[in-house]
């Protein structure tokens, strides 16, 4: 579904993300991990073709892409940290608004039934979303997804400054997603959720994959262990006495 | 797809609590100054009517005397404010508004409002059309500056170009959405003046009305879509909002004010208007010395065998005609060259600088859209050296009438003996003059000399789309 190959990004003298390979399949929940700055949202930034690569090739169900940056997208559903609606326009509007860029459109009442499956109120479908808090605009981005019928959504660090409980009910979201088949690149620092949601981690430090897990095979004791192993080994603390030295 | 984009962004200004206020000022001005348009218009006409029958029952009513000094006595013509003045008053203010016709002078216009008027009045009349190429662009760029650079600056851009959309149907979307917006408050404001004045009871000078109308709305609908496709390309192009609002504020200043200031001071630098009392002189001298440099009296004298031949006449006593009533008509004759060659130097003068200006003019919108539409409203130079040449007809032909008359009246003076009141012309005979009545080229001399106006129009057009659709393509979701 989702597929990073020698992926290779540079931004000015600085190489972001260092042949990256990575493979998400449908039904896969793929949790990336790191540092701010380990390349987690470059790596989304090329899947959605904001960014052009300087080597490697990113594909979305076998499309590369930068040869076809419209059909891949509508293949893809992006979540960003903050969902930015329009805050004059009802939860139904923003919704309409994006499903009819994303090539589709429905009935007033399905609109209703797609936020009504994300778990946002009734009362609030009509309401001009300036009033919502972050939960429910997340919400809001996740009914988009829905709307779009995308068969790969990237994530990047959906639920951070979302309560313990919208944090919940949005990786509820995500697995009855991920239980439809779509393929989830999810760009995140929470471990814990990360252990209990996804079906796969990857550990990312100074543009590289070190490591990949399986969440079968691991508790999340486990995983923080070996996340903190990754981030004090050699790179960081070594650079830092180098650069003293 | 367009349509949805257009139809949220459209409800999007409309929502917006900014929208009320900017429509609410824009109307409010715009319907004053139609309102003040209108009845300057109608008291204008009221009074351009009342002086012009006065005038005209003057001229018949001045008592019985010399026909040829019924000349001297002479007559107004009044000039027409134009078919749209209402809505465009173009130079009226400052070009005179009435002309004395007399025996052996060409007079100039005078009685212009401007002089009677305060300092303040050197900003412009407050009309309909100075509201639409000021403010119109400014609306225009408020309502959009906004679109690319706003979104990209919140992140929302990153969604819109998340969902597969291409990027000029996003241009095209939010061209038509900002587009309705704008038509929403200029077109509804313009209508509702429309209807109001067509409740009126205008003096309305018909010339092809309805298609000076269309052409005037056809022109400044390409000079709104010039701005909004201008704002989207420096929006979607610009680093932020910020950045994009000062550019384009930037720009409409130049094209306001700077550039129509500058193209006005250009064009007299390049072309000056002769000084006027050198220019009088001249001409006056001009007058006495004759076109050849033979002073009227002497060339009548050294013509006077070809005249009289002209006649099948030998003498003055086998003349048809009155000889001094000859005499003055071709004193008259010997003039029009003089007039031609002074008054024409000084009309070339404004007709090169408006030319001129029009060349100019290509640096901005405002100045082709200036031009057109005091043209279209009849209110521009061309319609004002048109009336003082219906003028200058009426006055030959006056002079003519009146000299001819007293060929014939008075021609037993050429023998000596003047019987009974042969010199005497009443009311009966003055009445051989028709009362003035001015008459345009009309539309088509306006649209044939005004044709590189709406090409300037056009030309921006393509420049603003060419512009927004690089910029949309080489628009990014985030900076950088």
């Amino acid at each position: 579904m989702l597929q990073a190959v020698k992926l290779t990004k540079r931004y000015g003298g600085i190489e972001a993300l260092k042949g990256l390979d990575m493979t998400v399949e449908g039904g896969d929940i793929y949790c990336l991990l790191g540092a701010n700055g380990a390349g987690k949202t470059t790596t989304i930034s090329l899947f959605l073709n904001f960014t052009e690569p300087d080597a490697g090739t990113a594909s979305v169900c076998g499309l590369d892409v930068t040869r076809e940056p419209l059909e891949t997208k509508k293949l893809l559903a992006y979540i960003p940290e903050q969902v930015m609606l329009y805050g004059n326009l009802t939860a139904l509007e923003n919704l309409r608004y994006f499903a009819q860029l994303g090539g589709r459109d429905y009935s007033r009442e399905e609109y209703r039934g797609f936020l009504s499956r994300v778990g946002l109120q009734p009362e609030a479908v009509d309401r001009r979303v300036k009033t919502y808090s972050k939960g429910m605009r997340q919400k809001v981005g996740v009914a988009i997804a829905l709307a779009k019928q995308a068969r790969a959504l990237l994530l990047d660090e959906p639920t951070a400054g979302l309560d313990p409980k919208a944090s919940n009910e949005f990786s509820e979201l995500l697995l009855k997603l991920k239980s439809d088949g779509a393929a989830i690149l999810m760009a995140t620092h929470d471990l814990f959720r990360a252990r209990e949601t996804g079906t796969r981690i990857g550990i990312m430090r100074e543009g590289r994959l070190v490591d990949e897990l399986s969440t079968g095979e691991v508790t999340h004791a486990d995983v923080e262990k070996i996340y903190l192993q990754h981030m004090h080994a050699g790179g960081h603390y070594a650079q830092q006495g180098a650069s003293s030295a | 797809m367009i349509v949805a984009i257009a139809r949220k962004e459209f409800l999007e200004i409309v929502r917006d609590g900014r929208f009320k206020w900017t429509a609410g000022i824009m109307a409010l001005l715009l319907l004053t100054a139609m309102a003040a348009g209108y009845q300057k218009y109608s008291a204008y006409m009221d009074m351009q009517r009342l002086s012009q029958d006065k005038t005209n029952a003057q001229w018949l009513n001045q008592g019985d005397k010399n026909p040829h000094a019924g000349a001297h006595y002479g007559n107004y013509a009044f000039k027409p404010a134009g078919p749209l003045a209402f809505f465009d008053n173009g130079i009226n203010n400052y070009a005179g508004t009435a002309l004395f016709m007399e025996a052996h002078k060409q007079n100039f216009a005078i009685g212009r409002p401007a002089s009677d008027q305060s300092s303040i009045g050197r900003f412009g009349d407050l009309s309909g059309a100075m509201i639409l190429q000021l403010l119109m662009p400014l609306l225009i760029i408020f309502l959009g500056f906004t679109a690319f650079a706003g979104e990209r600056e919140s992140g929302a851009l990153r969604q819109v170009l998340s969902m597969g959309v291409s990027n000029r149907q996003l241009l095209w979307g939010k061209a038509l959405g900002i587009g309705a917006a704008v038509l929403l408050i200029v077109g509804l404001c313009v209508a509702a003046g429309g209807v109001a004045l067509s409740f009126a009871d205008l003096p309305m000078e018909n010339e092809s009305l309805g298609a000076r109308v269309a052409l005037m709305a056809l022109a400044y609908l390409l000079y709104g879509v010039i701005f909004l496709f201008l704002t989207l390309a420096v929006s979607a192009w610009a680093k932020n909002a910020r950045a994009a609002l000062m550019l384009l504020i930037g720009f409409w200043a130049f094209a306001a004010f700077l550039a129509p200031k500058a193209a006005v001071e250009i064009s007299k630098a390049a072309h000056p208007t002769p000084a006027f009392g050198k220019w009088m002189a001249d001409m006056r001298s001009h007058q006495m010395r004759g076109i050849d440099g033979v002073p009227p009296f002497a060339r009548f004298e050294q013509e006077s065998r070809e005249i009289f031949a002209g006649y099948g006449a030998d003498s003055i006593a086998e003349l048809p005609v009155y000889v001094g009533a000859l005499r003055l008509q071709k004193f008259e004759e010997y003039d029009f060259p003089v007039f031609e060659k002074h008054y024409g130097e000084l009309r070339d003068s404004y007709t090169l600088q408006r030319r001129l200006q029009d060349r100019i003019g290509i640096v901005a919108p405002t100045l082709p859209l200036r031009s057109l539409s005091m043209a279209l409203a009849g209110t521009d130079l061309i319609r004002h050296v048109d009336f003082a040449d219906a003028a200058e007809a009426h006055r030959r032909d006056m002079a003519r009438k009146v000299n001819d008359y007293l060929g014939k009246a008075a021609v037993s003076l050429n023998t000596g003996y003047g019987g009974g009141n042969v010199l005497i012309a009443d009311e009966a005979v003055f009445a051989i003059v028709p009362p003035f009545k001015f008459e345009s080229q009309g539309l088509g001399a306006v649209l044939a000399e005004h044709s590189g106006n709406f090409i300037g129009l056009a030309l921006w057009l393509a420049a603003a789309l060419g512009l927004a659709l690089w910029s949309a393509r080489r628009l990014k979701a985030e900076e950088g």
